[in-house]
């Protein structure tokens, strides 16, 4: 016991002295940073929205016309990963009015706030990324990952306990202009043919 | 004494000592609430650690002014006439002469810089132009910023920072020519800059490609002839100041420009909730003609 305590009072102690030296440094470094007007920070860039920056070089008019492409995401979403991926499983490849009117009438919770996600990325497109018309987009790829998650003490009973998991996930969406694509239909006869073709081309290597 | 005794009531204890199960992991968010941080300056100063003296104000450097003061107002039809004919030649004679303010402040420029010369002025103001818009479509930023004033820099670069431009001045059709200058003083009475307008009539490419590469405004091939007037500013106070580009003035006559190549909503009339919209006997409101610096 008097073991633990102390290992945690060390531990306390070498916290508070780093938070410390952060703090000094800051107090310290700010009449620095002072000086100079035009350094930017970057808060933590995350790799989805880095998408959105990628420039292509000039197409020329013989060129097919490159399709446009944004990408949006929503991070520390309160819902499950897991709930939010049967969403997002749902919604991928339909075109982007009918994605936006099958949230609207589902249940879910994590279904409202894919909505909003998707107008926002929708209203994005038109204003900054030179889409032309607003039903002209198709979710083109959309999941859901994990967050950070919070910890706390779940009490059962004769004085256990569990560690209870605050769950959090971010969702992320890609639109591409267009109409979407059509799944390729396979039907059963397809596959027996395949099948059959396969066997047929079996040979026997090194023989006479 | 005993009966007295049984009468009264102790109030329980407020803290009983109760032996739970011993915890092995609390999450660090348990002991955070009413955890108040002791000074750390103190802290600071008992560990011998200075800092340098910290200033709460900072000198900041304006180097350009807010705007365009006292814009040239060009006339109508300005460059439908040519210089050849009558009528252009006295237009031409009476806007410098009449314009006062402009020879004194045309003579004050030339007291701090005395190798002004409104001739040699004007090819230097073309230059400027040509440099800063091929800068602009290398997007070199410091070159840029040389060329350029800071108020005319977010102007020239907003939204184009994702988009890529294609520039070209073929010729130009007419010899600039220096139309107007004013000297306004910002804040304390001696801190002069120096604007000057230049009116140059140019033929000029211009293609916009957005993120895609698709092409958004213009075509590379077919040039179009431009009438510009351009603000060019200097700090005269300052020697080491540089003529830069301040801005451009559009005149209210001036034609329309190109549509976008893509179809654009324009937001409709807001409607009350018994009323219809008239989809085909509304009329875009068009904007009013009025004269505004760019």
């Amino acid at each position: 016991m008097a073991v633990a305590m102390s290992g945690r009072g060390v531990a306390f102690i070498r916290n508070i002295a780093g938070s410390l030296h952060m703090r000094l440094q800051v107090l310290g470094g700010a009449s620095q940073q002072l000086s100079c007007l035009h350094t930017s920070i970057s808060l933590d860039d995350k790799h989805w929205e880095k998408n959105n920056r990628k420039v292509y070089p000039p197409q020329l008019p013989e060129e097919p016309r490159r399709p446009a492409e944004v990408y949006h995401s929503r991070r520390q979403i309160k819902y499950s990963k897991d709930k939010m991926w049967y969403l997002a499983k749902m919604i991928k490849g339909m075109s982007i009015d009918e994605a936006i009117a099958q949230l609207e009438f589902n249940d879910k919770k994590g279904a409202k706030v894919m909505r909003e996600v998707l107008l926002e990325a929708q209203e994005m497109a038109v204003k900054n990324h030179n889409v032309e018309y607003k039903s002209n987009l198709y979710v083109a790829e959309s999941f859901s990952g994990k967050g950070q998650y919070l910890k706390r003490i779940r009490y059962h009973g004769r004085g256990m306990f569990g560690i209870m998991d605050k769950v959090y996930c971010h969702y992320f969406v890609k639109l591409v202009e267009g109409v979407p694509p059509k799944p390729e239909e396979r039907t059963g006869f397809d596959q027996a043919k395949e099948y059959v073709q396969g066997l047929k081309n079996r040979t026997i290597i090194h023989s006479l | 004494c005993l009966l007295g005794s049984l009468n009264i009531q102790h109030p329980g204890p407020l803290f009983l000592p109760v032996r739970t199960k011993k915890r092995h992991f609390i999450p660090p968010a348990v002991g955070m609430k009413g955890k108040k941080e002791e000074n750390p300056e103190a802290k600071a100063r008992a560990a011998g650690i200075v800092f340098r003296q910290q200033y709460l104000e900072r000198p900041i450097n304006i180097a350009c002014s807010a705007g365009v003061f006292d814009p040239y107002i060009p006339p109508e039809g300005d460059a439908r006439l040519s210089t050849l004919s009558k009528e252009g030649l006295r237009q031409r004679t009476e806007q410098i002469r009449q314009s006062a303010a402009s020879q004194l402040a045309i003579r004050k420029v030339k007291e701090y810089d005395s190798q002004f010369s409104t001739k040699t002025f004007a090819e230097q103001a073309q230059e400027i132009f040509i440099e800063a818009h091929n800068a602009l479509t290398q997007f070199n930023k410091e070159k840029l910023h040389s060329l350029v004033t800071e108020r005319c820099y977010p102007e020239m670069t907003r939204g184009n920072r994702y988009k890529t431009i294609r520039w070209r001045f073929v010729e130009s059709l007419e010899p600039p020519r220096v139309v107007h200058a004013r000297c306004p003083d910002m804040v304390t009475k001696g801190n002069l800059y120096g604007q000057v307008t230049v009116r140059m009539h140019s033929k000029q490419t211009l293609a916009i490609y957005d993120r895609f590469g698709r092409l958004m405004l213009g075509s590379e091939e077919q040039p179009k002839d431009v009438l510009e007037y351009l603000v060019i500013e200097r700090h005269l106070v300052n020697p080491y100041s540089r003529w830069r580009l301040h801005g451009k003035i559009v005149p209210s006559w001036a034609p329309p420009k190109d549509p976008v190549i893509k179809t654009v909503a324009i937001p409709g009339p807001e409607l009350k909730p018994w009323e219809e919209f008239d989809a085909l006997n509304y009329e875009v409101p068009k904007p009013a003609a009025v004269q505004w610096n760019k």
